[in-house]
């Protein structure tokens, strides 16, 4: 009795041991990662970067979890203007996920790692960064390097930021595939074109990222490919057809490169305002981009399983799944005031839904995960209730729902929602009276004739900031 | 209960065995040897392209004919990068210019450096340090006659089984005057990397 009552202890430590060596720290066994990076995102809030930095949860880099918390201390840095380390930071996670990539098919450590998550929970394995975080990656990496005066550097991140959503794109083809199919069989295609762009649209609006086809469509423009930057615009526009914004840019440089076919279609389906303007002589553009908010981060959300225990009784297990709370923030558009004209700021991007459909997408495996786990922990209770007595169960009993945690792991950093505003403006300077979530701000800016200006506007909680770069 | 014991025992052997037992040697090694680390542009593919466009550009008849009699000045552009990945295409120039300026065909001028010479001429001219009588003159550089420039654009693919990656490097010679392009040549590298089926 006494030799048993010692195994228990160790057969505990022993699980500890397994999950610190595989992949995870010891953090992850008891409180999840949302609950973890709470204090980071109220810094964030209150823009107190540096501190934010500091209280990130420490994890080595044989963590399973590095590579999200080099992301995290990434994004931090940017937002704390320290491009350079920034840019470090995000060079590390992509190696990292460079490595993932081209590791061997099976991999036995990967094997440890699930061993790991049976007796605990999912945060043991390995967190693999998700296609929309990913190209949220090479965006800032981007301007990163744009804010260090290196265009070229800037337009290598766009580029491996659009193999990233071709990479999207392709695992999610089948998807892409079906509706396309449906939509077909439904109807004459010719005179539905407009409602299949956005049928398509919204089921690309799942996994592709408009923001980061904005960003590099504009990085082109303003390096002078402009064939380059014509795809791209497109390729945000059938993400979001109703962007007037995108609307234009797609009309103005389609007439510009002569693509005849396409402004024969645009011009049906844009409005007047937009086939109809005039570009004023003598000016540059603003262009703007505006940062809302902070992702919510995964919930923790009990569901009960129905399982078949050994002697074929039906008993029910409460298990954690992550869940996003099932309700979008509304933000307010950014308005600018230019000579007594209003312009609104409208949404190129919704990281919360991309998040939401990336998790929406997990769950099959999630669940059989889970019930695995149920099963082995249930087996775990009962050796330790036979051998240990009640100090066996009561031990077991405890582990087992104390280490039950919903594997809340994202990147919980990144902004929720990012608009996007675009002005004409005659050359010279200007003061531009932005309001941002009910509070006024002046920027000032020397517009260069047929240039862009960018602002970036980062408006997180009680924080705003910006930023602008010269092309 | 004796089942629970194995496994974490096995992993954490196994844990430690890959783990500690990998100690670091410096060695020197042939700096032409073929590199092979990973599938990203490297050392080797830097040598190829350089040697592959010198020794065209040497060969060409256009360029024997260029160089009859004389040493044509040639300035270089930079290398347009349109890779996925951040290669020092300076690297890539300099191997190339030098290796002309070896052949002893071509003459350069470098505009890398210009700041620094207006510096010095500056000093010479007015720095009150330097016999004016012996100082260099401003306004005395020859001017290029032909510049060098070029692209390096990739194309890369990758499944489940394996990578690939295209390089295509394009460098051409126009002639400042005429506007003409005198001579160009283009090469190709492609790589492939199969990944393994299993390992740690």
């Amino acid at each position: 009795m006494l030799m048993n009552t010692f195994k228990i202890p160790i057969a505990l430590l022993l699980i500890t041991v397994l999950n610190g060596c595989s992949a995870t720290s010891f953090n992850d066994l008891f409180s999840s990662y949302a609950q973890q990076m709470q204090q980071v995102n109220i810094a964030q809030r209150q823009g107190n970067f540096k501190y934010a930095i500091n209280v990130i949860p420490p994890r080595s880099e044989s963590d399973g979890t590095f590579n999200l918390r080099l992301l995290e201390q990434a994004r931090l840095n940017f937002l704390d203007r320290d491009y350079a380390q920034s840019q470090v930071t995000f060079n590390d996670a992509y190696n990292l996920i460079q490595q993932q990539q081209q590791a061997a098919k099976i991999e036995l450590s990967r094997g440890v790692e699930n061993v790991g998550a049976i007796l605990s929970n999912d945060n043991a394995t390995r967190y693999d960064i998700p296609y929309y975080e990913q190209s949220m990656l090479h965006s800032y990496q981007a301007l990163n390097y744009l804010y260090q005066q290196d265009l070229s550097g800037a337009l290598v991140e766009i580029r491996r930021a659009n193999l990233v959503q071709q990479s999207a794109l392709h695992t999610n083809q089948d998807s892409l595939q079906s509706s396309r199919q449906s939509m077909v069989r439904q109807s004459d295609m010719s005179k539905q074109y407009p409602t299949m762009e956005t049928t398509i649209g919204q089921v690309k609006n799942g996994f592709q990222n408009a923001f980061t086809f904005y960003l590099s469509a504009l990085l082109y423009h303003s390096a002078g490919e402009l064939n380059d930057a014509y795809i791209d615009y497109k390729k945000a526009l059938e993400i979001y057809p109703n962007n007037t914004y995108l609307q234009r840019d797609v009309w103005r440089l389609a007439n510009k490169l002569f693509m005849i076919d396409d402004v024969k279609q645009f011009k049906k389906r844009f409005s007047a305002t937009i086939t109809q303007e005039s570009i004023p002589k003598n000016s540059g553009e603003v262009v703007v981009i505006v940062e809302q908010g902070i992702i919510s981060p995964k919930q923790e959300s009990s569901i009960h399983l129905p399982i078949f225990t050994r002697h074929n009784d039906m008993r029910f297990y409460s298990v954690a799944l992550p869940t996003y709370q099932n309700n979008l923030t509304t933000y307010q558009p950014v308005q600018v005031r230019v000579q007594d004209e209003i312009f609104l700021s409208q949404e190129i991007v919704r990281l919360q839904s991309l998040a939401a459909k990336q998790l929406k997408d997990q769950y099959p495996l999630m669940v059989t995960r889970q019930i695995a786990r149920v099963v082995a922990k249930e087996e775990l209770r009962q050796q330790m209730s036979k051998q240990g007595g009640d100090i066996g169960n009561i031990l077991a009993s405890l582990y087992n729902i104390s280490s039950e945690k919903a594997d809340t792991r994202s990147w919980s950093t990144l902004p929720n929602s990012i608009h996007i505003l675009r002005i004409p403006i005659t050359a010279g300077e200007h003061t531009l009276s932005f309001n941002i979530n009910g509070t006024t701000q002046n920027i000032n800016v020397a517009i260069t004739k047929e240039k862009q200006t960018l602002i970036k506007i980062s408006a997180i909680g009680s924080y705003t900031d910006h930023q602008i770069h010269y092309f | 209960m004796k089942k629970f014991f194995i496994l974490p025992a096995v992993a954490i052997s196994l844990l430690a065995i890959s783990g500690c037992t990998n100690k670091s040697v410096v060695r020197y090694g042939d700096a032409a040897a073929v590199e092979t680390t990973d599938i990203n542009f490297g050392s080797t593919d830097l040598q190829k392209v350089a040697a592959e466009m010198t020794d065209s550009l040497l060969i060409s008849p256009v360029v024997g004919t260029l160089t009859v009699n004389t040493r044509p000045v040639i300035f270089v552009e930079s290398i347009k990068n349109k890779t996925s990945e951040h290669i020092d295409t300076e690297s890539i120039t300099d191997s190339i210019s030098t290796k002309l300026l070896r052949s002893g065909k071509f003459r350069f001028v470098d505009m890398g450096r210009v700041a620094s010479v207006r510096e010095q001429l500056q000093y010479q001219q007015s720095g009150g340090m330097v016999d004016t009588s012996k100082a260099k003159q401003f306004g005395q550089q020859i001017g290029a006659q032909y510049m060098l420039y070029g692209n390096l654009a990739s194309i890369v693919k990758s499944n489940q089984d394996q990578s690939d990656v295209y390089y295509k490097f394009t460098l051409r010679l126009m002639d400042l005057e005429s506007g003409l392009v005198e001579w160009a040549d283009e090469t190709e590298i492609r790589k492939t990397k199969g990944k393994e089926y299993i390992s740690w």
